[in-house]
């Protein structure tokens, strides 16, 4: 009984599927296309997050550039140093070593420095939040700290602390993918490099309108540029800004910032650098 | 009864103010006077810290085609000229202004009334864009340019907008019972700038029985038609107001001109004759202050840049249970965050509301009852955009009319889910900008 059924079953499905297979079989044969091994050792070696750091839609495409160009300056900010090697072993060249950068979060306006500007009630998003004034918090340069940006890190380096975006510096690659995601711009990518200082304000405001606003903003009181011995911060616009390529790392300006703008960007940690501050 | 063919809703009308005179409101300690109170590029400031202006005096000049001019609301010494909120939700560059009591108007305004039948027309739009007349319905587009359409579109419709469909606000409405031979005389102003042949219509909810009856008394031998129409909002949309009295559609994509019409708003046309035949700078404005959290509601006649403060403190303070502050009408007016708001020219409301016993935005899930379908005036899908943004598919979202939105907010009102659709348009409609921006920097 159970047979009879069966075996036309099996016949009749097993003759399609072995058609079918045999027509898949003569296609791929037929319209094989040849393909540089190397792309695929070189997709392969790749981090594979598609992230768009490189300045290429995926890390397949930066492979097919690569191999077609071998051009030595094409750099994975996301593999960093030791990806560079090993592409360069691959290939047989000397890649040039990609410049590690982080992101940044000009801001230090949390629930406890950043006064509210009013309970609000909307949807839970930055840019929702910014078309009423500047959302939850006064200063208008600040970080929202809804979040938006958390959901286009591929790498889960940021984090969403006492309403404000924390960067996990280890786990940030430089892709810039969290930038446009960002309504005020205050994410902005600083190379990495020990003892780096910035300072993590964002707000354009007069002394007094940001001192209103938050505890932790910058006042522009001059403070830091006169104790600078290498000339390195200027203020714009009522906001102190480090150039890079002068300043030294010595620390001076933390020491008499009045608000505790200034940050030490990796070897240590903000909080570490506030409770100097305040001992 | 006339009204508009697709969707529309029926709030509670709440007009408590629909019988209080407009009073005069008295100059305050100071004035901010934002230099973005119209559509288009802010004003240039061409005061600095420390001038003194006379009360009609230039303080910021229109900077381009679409801009209007900004005038002193009164005489007085210039403080500070820098950022400030704004009621339409950012910042604007606004000038601060410490009156000296005097109110004294600068020589050759607010003069005794003239004839205008001897002026041309480039002398009327010369005179309408030197007053900085906007549009005070709301959108605050620049006057001088709605009169002047291309010249290849012949506009053979003018309607005066006084259906007021917004709940609560009266200023409107007052403003036609108080003042019904400016608004005809405006009326003619614009309707001669057309020709002859151009037929002028005002159009007015059923709700406003007097108003209508008033303006029939005043209009009616000028060859004027009033307009009754179904209370329903958004009916002082314009193209829903088109839509109505002349049932004519306006498509997506197209502008009122398109289709031979003209809407201006009833205190637009005040100002219309006051600058035309008073030369008189657009300086003040009526407001309606109401809501239940305010001790006197009360319609108000206040200057430009008076803060929500003073005129709060004016109307009696508001109660210490008030939550939400409000500028504009409670379906499209935008909340503040701080009473150091000032009106501007377009502010046609003030509400002090307390809604903490309103079950607090909490959005759930689109139960798909198309009732936002019913009520969109503009024939969307409002579930539709909203989810689509919320996936942040913009590419998508152009497509299924996202700039068709007036977002009147009928469908936010209707929702079961208490989803905030408009919310998440106008969020939807800041990233597509956001991105066009990148795209072409």
């Amino acid at each position: 009984m159970i047979s009879e059924a069966f075996i036309p079953a099996v016949a009749s499905l097993g003759s399609v599927a072995l058609t079918l297979g045999l027509i898949i079989f003569y296609v791929s044969k037929k319209f094989h296309v040849e393909e540089d091994p190397m792309v695929t050792i070189l997709n392969d070696t790749l981090p594979g997050v598609n992230c768009g750091a490189c300045g290429y839609p995926s890390c397949g495409q930066f492979a097919e550039v690569l191999v077609e160009t071998k051009d030595s300056s094409m750099t994975c900010p996301v593999g960093g140093t030791d990806l560079a090697e090993k592409l360069g072993d691959t290939l047989g060249i000397t890649m040039a070593e990609p410049k590690p950068i982080t992101a940044v979060v000009l801001c230090q306006g949390d629930n406890d420095t950043a006064r509210e500007t009013a309970e609000y009630l909307g949807i839970q998003d930055c840019w929702a939040a910014t078309q009423t004034y500047v959302g939850p918090k006064q200063c208008r340069y600040s970080c929202v700290g809804l979040g938006s940006c958390i959901a286009f890190c591929d790498f889960g380096a940021m984090r969403l602390e006492n309403g404000l975006i924390i960067i996990d510096k280890d786990r940030c690659t430089g892709c810039e993918a969290c930038i446009p995601a960002c309504p005020t711009g205050v994410i902005v990518m600083q190379e990495k490099k020990a003892e780096r200082y910035v300072i993590a304000c964002n707000s354009h405001d007069k002394g007094a309108a940001t001192k209103k606003a938050c505890d932790a903003g910058c006042i522009a009181c001059q403070k830091c540029v006169k104790v600078c011995d290498d000339d390195a911060i200027v203020i714009e616009n009522f906001l102190a800004k480090i150039i890079q390529e002068k300043c030294t790392s010595c620390g001076k300006c933390i020491e008499v910032c009045p608000t505790k703008v200034n940050c030490i960007l990796l070897e240590e940690d903000l909080k570490e650098a506030k409770q100097k501050k305040a001992s | 009864m006339k009204t508009f063919k697709t969707g529309g809703i029926h709030p509670p009308e709440s007009k408590f103010t629909e019988n209080t005179p407009v009073e005069l409101m008295p100059v305050p300690k100071e004035l901010a006077i934002s230099l973005n109170q119209h559509l288009g590029k802010p004003a240039k400031p061409v005061v600095k810290a420390g001038s003194e202006v006379k009360k009609g005096e230039l303080i910021g000049e229109a900077d381009g085609f679409i801009s209007a001019n900004v005038h002193a609301s009164t005489s007085g010494k210039v403080k500070s000229v820098k950022p400030h909120p704004h009621p339409g939700g950012h910042y604007a560059m606004t000038v601060f202004i410490t009156p000296d009591g005097q109110d004294e108007w600068a020589e050759g305004l607010n003069t005794d009334p003239v004839d205008w039948h001897g002026f041309s027309k480039e002398d009327i739009i010369g005179k309408i864009k030197n007053a900085g007349i906007v549009g005070m319905g709301g959108a605050g587009f620049p006057t001088n340019v709605k009169l002047a359409p291309p010249p290849d579109k012949k506009i053979d419709t003018i309607i005066l907008n006084g259906a007021e469909c917004e709940p609560f606000l009266t200023a409107d409405h007052r403003l036609m019972l108080e003042s019904p031979e400016e608004i005809v005389e405006g009326l003619n102003i614009i309707t001669s700038l057309f020709g002859g042949e151009a037929r002028a219509y005002i159009g007015i909810e059923s709700n406003k029985k007097d108003a209508i009856e008033t303006l029939t008394s005043h209009a009616s031998s000028k060859g004027i038609e009033v307009v009754s129409l179904k209370t329903k909002y958004p009916q002082g949309a314009e193209k829903q107001l088109i839509n109505a009295i002349t049932g004519r559609t306006i498509e997506p994509g197209e502008l009122p001109f398109d289709k031979g019409c003209l809407v201006q708003n009833i205190a637009t046309a005040v100002a219309v004759y006051e600058a035309v035949c008073k030369n008189k700078p657009l300086v003040d404005r009526v407001v309606t202050v109401s809501g239940l959290e305010i001790g006197k509601p009360k319609n108000i006649r206040a200057l430009v840049g008076t803060s929500f403060r003073d005129i709060s403190l004016f109307c009696g303070n508001l109660k210490e249970s008030t939550n939400q502050i409000i500028s504009g009408g409670p379906m499209m007016g935008k909340a503040v965050y701080t009473l150091d708001v000032p009106i501007i020219k377009t502010t046609s409301g003030m509400l002090f509301i307390n809604n903490v016993g309103i079950e607090k935005a909490r959005e759930r899930t689109c139960i798909r009852c198309g009732k936002c379908v019913d009520v969109c005036p503009q024939g969307l899908a409002p579930w539709l955009l909203a989810n689509v943004a919320q996936l942040r598919e913009f590419d998508e979202i152009q497509l299924l009319g996202l700039a068709n939105c007036t977002e009147c907010g009928s469908c936010t009102y209707v929702c079961p889910s208490k989803r905030e659709l408009v919310h998440w348009i106008k969020y939807a409609k800041a990233l597509v900008n956001n991105r066009q921006k990148r795209k072409s920097a």
